[in-house]
């Protein structure tokens, strides 16, 4: 679809030598996308101003979303607050980086090994095995937390960053999207590289691994969102307060704060340095992401 | 050395599937090019797969050089091989792809930089060693997968249908190139192809393989004026060969004429020894004879007056030099005459074709068994 736009784009160009003249549908989708994108960008906008709004101005009535005398205010304050909790905020941070970094890594590294044998190499079951963890799909996460509390507190691993890990690791879309992936890749180019002499972990290494970047790309995201949001594995398995993460202790101050008209601002500042790690990351890996939706039909 | 042996070779996909090749038998010379050639789906690409140790063999022994290899890895096998879809590894540029089976066997940098550049340089493509494989043409990209095999200096080279992605004029130009590449190299080849012409100027023999069992395995001429059966006879040549059907009656001793309701032709004293050698006097045979062995030449009746069939003018098609004229020679039977353009007649109007039975072909109707087959050498 994009191509076939792209061709008509390419001959609009050509004939009426003006590049922007488009068709009426064309017009109308347009600013319907326009408009979308602006609804869509508002959240962030919003964040973003509130972050840097004195706090006079957070409770103006009516209530305006652009800053009007932006300062560091709410982020001095939110420093101070954290000053005297009992153990430092970058031990949180360390947390959090350390849990969503290893998350990452594990989890495309994981996906990855699990989708490739069941893509291209056919043994026995391999179609139960990959229906099984379609199946997964299903279940809501809140359903499985007992279970989940079970295996991790019987493992022994409460109060360790299996706790935080091993709980993420596994992760259906990305096996989904790894072995759509896959499935395109040539048998040939595998049988060259077999006959070349690669060992099946090299060909997995050096030619499955960078032809699917994208795919990697966007696992890496939907990884990172995950782990660097989640609360509910300091919460459930870590009793030890030097193991949580920054997650869980800014949603501690939050809510303390929830009902403390005094603290809006730190919160709000929070908000922002806690959005900000997703967005990065996105902004990095955006143009791969768009690549694999093209490719594995989920658009 | 670099010959192969096939012995007994069989494989069944599935458990009580049919044979996808069947008892194959071949021993491949060192420096020989083998053509293996035959309709879609008959086990062409899965013998090659064999041989190259990505298939299983469900029995039988293939053996590369002095080795049984049946149960070594393709790795080990001492081979490369040049696919349909050229199978460069997309993530890597021409030289890393060039480089990427001699980096798995671990040799120096600068032997693989000089093994890269000489065979970059063989090939014509060293002016594109820093691009992708998505930024070469068809051509250029299966320049690349040539070079991936011949880096290696192995002792056999598979090729799966490697020019059938390219146009046609690429595809000429290519198969040149590949001659003149394997006379300069002189390594065992073995050529999969579907196209028949391929197949002719290029093999120093050719395999005819008809779902899943060899054929005939013979030089390309002997393939072309000596097929084993009917099938090989239809499958190899173009146009295709022309086949009547009709009776073999003994007119006096020793002598046989073919017979059908419009006309009959003398046939030859050696042939008809042949063929009454083989019971066939009185029964229904197909004959088979090749367009450039039918003639409208005026000269051509007078030296064979008995081997003559009235028909009439009904197409033509222009080939450049030559000119291919269907005559309807029966109900629905058309004849093709291979011809000169200046041929006198027009289109419906009455023609002679005149046969020469001596390249005539006789088959079996059942088995379609060549009748005139000669089995003076031993296969496999
Ligand atoms: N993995 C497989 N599983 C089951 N049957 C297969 C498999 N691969 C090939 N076959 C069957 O084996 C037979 C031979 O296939 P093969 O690929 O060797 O044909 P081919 O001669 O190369 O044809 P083409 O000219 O189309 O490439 C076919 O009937 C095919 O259906
Ligand atoms: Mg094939």
């Amino acid at each position: 679809m994009k191509t076939t736009s792209a061709i008509r784009f390419s001959g609009l160009w050509r004939r009426r030598a003006k590049p922007f003249r488009l068709t009426p549908t064309e017009k109308i989708s347009a600013v319907m996308l326009v408009l979308l994108s602006i609804f869509m960008l508002m959240p962030l906008v919003y964040i973003f101003n509130n972050a840097l709004k004195p706090y006079q101005e957070l409770f103006n009535y009516p209530p305006t979303i652009w800053v009007r005398n932006p300062s560091m205010q709410n982020f001095i304050e939110l420093w101070a607050i954290t000053k005297n909790s009992a153990i430092p905020m970058s031990r949180y941070i360390f947390n959090s980086v350390f849990v969503a970094v290893a998350t990452v890594v594990l989890v495309t590294g994981v996906s990855a090994m699990c989708a490739y044998p069941i893509s291209k190499h056919k043994f026995p079951g391999h179609r139960i095995v990959f229906g099984s963890i379609l199946v997964t799909l299903l279940f809501a996460p809140e359903t499985v937390a007992i279970p989940r509390y079970l295996v991790v507190s019987n493992l022994g691993v409460m109060d360790t960053y299996f706790g935080h890990l091993l709980p993420m690791v596994a992760v259906p879309v990305g096996v989904f999207l790894m072995k759509q992936f896959i499935d395109q890749l040539p048998d040939e180019l595998l049988d060259a590289a077999k006959i070349d002499g690669a060992k099946e972990f090299t060909i997995f290494l050096k030619i499955v691994i960078p032809i699917c970047m994208p795919a990697v790309a966007t696992i890496s995201i939907i990884a990172f969102q995950d782990a660097w949001g989640n609360t509910e594995t300091s919460t459930l398995f870590m009793q030890d307060e030097t193991m949580k993460t920054f997650p869980f202790f800014i949603s501690t101050l939050t809510s303390n704060m929830a009902n403390n008209v005094a603290r809006q601002g730190a919160a709000a500042a929070a908000a922002l340095i806690m959005f900000l790690p997703n967005l990065i990351i996105f902004l990095i890996f955006q143009s791969k992401v768009i690549t694999t939706m093209a490719h594995s039909g989920i658009k | 050395m670099g010959c192969i042996i096939l012995n007994h070779v069989e494989k069944r996909y599935g458990k009580d599937k049919l044979s996808a090749v069947q008892d194959f038998n071949l021993e491949i010379k060192d420096g020989e090019f083998l053509v293996m050639v035959g309709p879609s789906g008959c086990g062409k690409s899965t013998t090659l797969r064999m041989i190259a140790g990505l298939e299983n063999i469900s029995s039988g022994e293939i053996y590369i050089g002095d080795r049984l290899v049946n149960h070594l890895p393709s790795k080990d096998r001492d081979i490369a091989m040049v696919f349909q879809n050229y199978a460069l590894y997309p993530n890597m540029n021409v030289y890393e792809n060039i480089a990427f089976g001699l980096r798995m066997r671990k040799l120096p940098k600068h032997e693989i930089d000089m093994a890269v550049k000489k065979a970059a340089r063989t090939l014509e493509i060293e002016n594109f060693l820093e691009r992708k494989p998505r930024q070469l043409s068809g051509g250029q990209r299966q320049r690349v997968a040539l070079g991936r095999a011949i880096v290696r200096n192995p002792q056999v080279f598979l090729m799966d249908e490697p020019l059938s992605n390219l146009d046609a004029k690429l595809r000429v130009q290519m198969r040149t190139e590949i001659i003149k590449l394997h006379k300069q190299l002189g390594v065992t080849t073995v050529y999969v192809t579907h196209d028949q012409v391929e197949a002719m100027t290029m093999g120093n023999r050719i395999v005819v393989m008809k779902d899943g069992i060899v054929q005939q395995v013979d030089t390309p001429q002997r393939i072309y004026s000596s097929p084993k059966n009917m099938f090989v006879a239809g499958f190899m040549g173009a146009p295709p060969i022309n086949l009547v059907e009709g009776k073999l009656l003994e007119v006096s001793r020793g002598a046989l004429e073919f017979h059908t309701r419009k006309y009959s032709l003398a046939i030859p004293d050696s042939q008809s020894k042949k063929l009454i050698d083989k019971r066939k006097a009185g029964r229904s045979v197909m004959l088979g004879i090749r367009s450039e062995h039918v003639h409208l030449d005026p000269a051509m009746r007078e030296t064979n007056p008995h081997s003559q069939i009235p028909g009439i003018h009904k197409l033509s098609e222009f080939m450049g030099a030559d000119l291919y004229l269907y005559a309807e020679i029966g109900a629905s039977q058309l004849m093709t005459v291979r011809s000169n353009i200046d041929q006198g007649s027009r289109e419906n109007e009455k023609v002679i074709v005149t046969l020469d039975m001596r390249k005539a072909l006789f088959f079996d109707l059942d088995t379609g068994e060549n009748l005139l087959h000669d089995d003076d050498r031993m296969e496999g």
